[in-house]
């Protein structure tokens, strides 16, 4: 023989002779790459993504002034948003009882009413009030019951009446059904009450609650910060929960994932027993017969993590996209997992038969089974 | 001769069967798991939700006004209009009253009395169930009250027995707030004046425990609602219900107004367990009732429990592509590799369609007893990671941890990847000619 076959020459023919048998072992690469970049993506994001999710309970610390004060000091509310960050939501209310023209108690509150919108988004509300609009209001279910005309709200305050145009009903089954809202500055104006709550709404987990929470104390000293505790102990409770289920899915099924690819792989190492025993025959060693399965297992391996990758983004892309209708962009960082793991079920997959293959005969292969 | 082909490929190939059977053994255990996850995860995570307190509450529609800021009653009303405790046993008989976990009626009253070591009281009590059970003389009851609907109240001592309740005596709770305000201890006693009725023989409370809510009820006394009326001296009233429902999240036709229905449609939106439809039938259930949906606790869970949920059946779908995918490739290879076999068969005069009946039976076998296998084995691991991570594993039983309707699923997931899978490379082998495949050294 003059001319000796080259590594990868043997290589090449081997992928290129039987394309279906390499088309099936680059799918099953390529799967186990793809689950194994779609779980680690989404399972990188889910945090996130459950903490944006909680944001609809709405405030989760409570402002209010001191012991010794009625009132939050003008400029509060700037100072709370400066030191909560611009992802932080806050809004203000001022409250006062007030009577309807048919003589009942009703409690008035003072609000910006765009910041309530985006604090709570759980109010139903017929239409919003413009925000120019200095006598608009919303009426609350149950104190709309109480008021003879909602076009047209006739308050008294101390003696002094102001009238102010319903926009809408206000529906939550909460407190807030039996009061009346209007814009705070005109609200001030007429009852001469500043306001005494400030609703905050600090994004992410426990941890970056209470971080917020510590640094307003020190910021703003003489005010009462509190969280709602309900809230953010229920919502570390369920992230945490779900974060713990969703590790538990994603170890679950990248590994069923991996050990059934493994199991093909090896299938299709094994069944190439007559090519292992011919080469044998023909002089080749053990080491060499390694290599070239290993490094046959490996070109597949790096094809198949390449394709998985695009595909596993895509897929984490349209799941995330689906649920939260937020895009979970892909993450270069998984990568060198994903590729670890598949180079890993590579290895296997070409060493497990090896054991098999080292303990024939080749004269006995190649006779017949 | 069908049946000996059939014995002797599993006996003689079974390396190989092993290995395409554990492909789908653990395709269909990841995908039981997940799945059985999936269909349970909703009751979960609304247990769960259970923090964030009631979804619905109810209170006489002819109620007065209330005039509360930060949970402090500004004008504490004297009597106004009261629901009968007597007719919250209809709930356990609305269409929804399985849906129905918790059931809190509140009857505010106010106490004036004095502590044991002579300090005046002047605060304001709630009667509340503790351990009530509700029921409307069929079926099971409801064990309920107030710290079910509160999981996240702290108590230091015992919650009040309803029996103990006498004309002279209750067992009370106080806020931690109002107790180390006023020096009250476990096991002190409060002798408080009734307001009204007929009885103007003081009560003793015995303090049974002190509760920290991190709310305004840290500044109250909790008292048995029975005792609570005999204090108010209005017997069987109730001022406010809160309930707790399992719920369907809210979708636009939740929204609608059941009035405006034809009554076809009515009769679909009543039997959805929507908040608003269990809403609308505890008003048929209690006469003179309003009952509206807490729109915070409502609609925010409603939001994370169709993300939760959501994200858990895409991932049981992807899992259910990924094993399909990898169980195919599986079974491509293990007919690729069969090829000879195949050929030899051919060449011997077997026809296409028995060659083809043979592959698929062995497939459909291996499917069947990996598929039965992996159930099993997926349903125990879901309810392994269900009590781990949830903490329900104490009264698990056989029919919680196997779902019989995920075993024909799953299997007939399995037998249909499986034949898809194969069907390829059958196809494949049988075009071509027998004399080339065996003359190929496959």
């Amino acid at each position: 023989m003059s001319t000796r076959l080259s590594m990868t020459s043997i290589l090449r023919r081997s992928l290129l002779h039987r394309k279906a048998r390499s088309m099936s072992a680059l799918i099953a690469m390529t799967i186990s790459a793809a689950v194994a970049t779609a779980l680690l993506t989404l399972y990188a994001d889910l945090d996130a993504k459950l903490h944006h999710e909680f944001r609809s309970f709405g405030a989760n610390v409570v402002i209010t002034p001191g012991e010794s004060e009625r009132s939050l000091k003008p400029g509060i509310l700037e100072r709370v948003q400066t030191s909560a960050g611009p992802d932080a939501v806050a809004a203000e209310f001022a409250y006062a009882v007030a009577t309807t023209d048919r003589g009942t108690p009703v409690v008035v509150a003072g609000t910006d009413f765009a910041a309530v919108r985006r604090l709570n988004s759980w109010w139903q509300v017929d239409s919003w009030p413009t925000p120019t609009d200095a006598t608009a209001a919303l009426l609350g279910q149950r104190a709309a019951d109480f008021i003879a005309d909602e076009h047209t709200v006739q308050l008294t305050f101390a003696g002094r009446p102001l009238t102010l145009h319903g926009t809408g009903r206000l529906r939550t089954g909460g407190d807030e059904d039996s009061r009346i809202y209007m814009p705070l500055a005109a609200f001030s104006a007429w009852t001469g009450a500043q306001p005494s709550v400030i609703e905050l709404q600090v994004p992410g987990g426990a941890a970056q609650v209470e971080t917020t929470i510590s640094r307003l104390r020190q910021e703003l000293p003489g005010l009462k910060v509190e969280p709602v505790r309900q809230l953010v102990e229920g919502e570390n409770r369920i992230v945490d929960k779900t974060h713990a289920l969703m590790y538990g899915a994603v170890l679950l099924i990248a590994l069923t994932v991996a050990v059934s690819v493994l199991a093909t792989l090896s299938a299709s190492v094994l069944e190439r027993r007559r090519d292992f025993a011919l080469m044998k025959a023909l002089g080749g060693s053990q080491l060499q017969m390694m290599a070239l399965f290993l490094l046959e297992a490996f070109l597949l391996a790096f094809a198949g993590v390449g394709i998985g990758f695009l595909v596993g983004s895509a897929a984490s892309l349209a799941i995330s996209q689906l649920n939260f209708h937020t895009a979970t962009m892909p993450r270069l960082s998984v990568l060198p997992l994903v590729f670890t793991l598949n180079l890993l079920i590579a290895a296997l997959a070409a060493l497990l038969p090896l054991r098999v293959l080292r303990g024939l005969q080749p004269a006995a292969l190649l006779k017949g089974e | 001769m069908f049946f000996r082909l059939l014995m002797e490929s599993f006996r003689r190939q079974r390396r190989r069967k092993i290995l395409a059977g554990i492909a789908i053994l653990l395709g269909t255990t990841a995908v039981t798991a997940m799945l059985a996850l999936a269909t349970t995860i909703g009751d979960r995570i609304q247990d769960e939700l259970a923090v964030y307190g009631a979804n619905i509450v109810v209170y006489p529609a002819a109620d007065q006004l209330e005039v509360k800021v930060g949970g402090v009653d500004v004008k504490p009303d004297s009597g106004g209009a009261s629901l009968k405790a007597s007719d919250l046993k209809k709930l356990r008989g609305i269409f929804w009253a399985n849906n129905i976990t918790g059931v809190s009626p509140e009857l505010p009253v106010h106490i004036l009395g004095t502590t044991g070591s002579g300090k005046p009281v002047d605060t304001t009590g709630t009667g509340l169930w503790f351990r009530h059970s509700l029921t409307n003389g069929s079926g099971t009851a409801l064990v309920t009250g107030a710290p079910s609907l509160h999981p996240l109240w702290k108590l230091n001592g015992s919650w009040p027995e309803e029996a103990a309740t006498t004309a002279t005596g209750a067992d009370v709770v106080a806020g931690s707030t109002l107790a180390s305000a006023k020096g009250i201890h476990l096991g002190d006693t409060i002798e408080v004046q009734p307001s009204s009725g007929p009885s103007r023989t003081p009560i003793k409370l015995r303090v049974s425990g002190i509760v920290t809510a991190g709310d305004a009820t840290d500044e109250q006394i909790l008292l048995p609602l029975n005792a609570a009326q005999v204090l108010a001296g209005t017997p069987d009233a109730v001022r406010r219900v809160e309930v707790s429902a399992r719920t369907k999240p809210e979708d636009a036709f939740a929204r609608k107004d059941p009035n405006s229905l034809s009554a076809k449609q009515k009769e679909i939106w009543y039997c959805r367990p929507y908040a608003n439809s269990i809403a609308y039938q505890i008003r048929e259930a209690i006469p003179g009732a309003r009952a509206e949906q807490v729109r915070r606790v409502e609609q925010s869970e409603g939001n994370v429990l169709k993300r939760i949920s959501g994200l858990m059946w895409l991932i049981s779908g992807a899992a259910m592509l990924a094993a399909a995918f990898a169980v195919s490739a599986a079974m491509a290879t293990a007919v690729l590799e069969r090829q000879g076999e195949i050929g030899l068969m051919r060449s011997l005069g077997a026809s296409k369609g028995s060659i083809a009946m043979l592959f698929y039976t062995e497939a459909g076998l291996l499917a069947l007893l990996a598929g039965v296998i992996g159930y099993v084995a997926g349903s125990g691991i879901a309810a392994w990671m269900g009590a781990r991570i949830f903490g329900t594993g104490s009264s698990l039983s056989m029919t919680d941890v196997l779902n019989p309707v995920l075993l024909p699923v799953v299997v007939a997931l399995a037998l249909a990847v499986v034949f898809a899978g194969s069907t390829p490379a059958i196809r494949r082998a049988l075009t071509m000619e027998p004399s080339a495949i065996l003359r190929a050294d496959v």
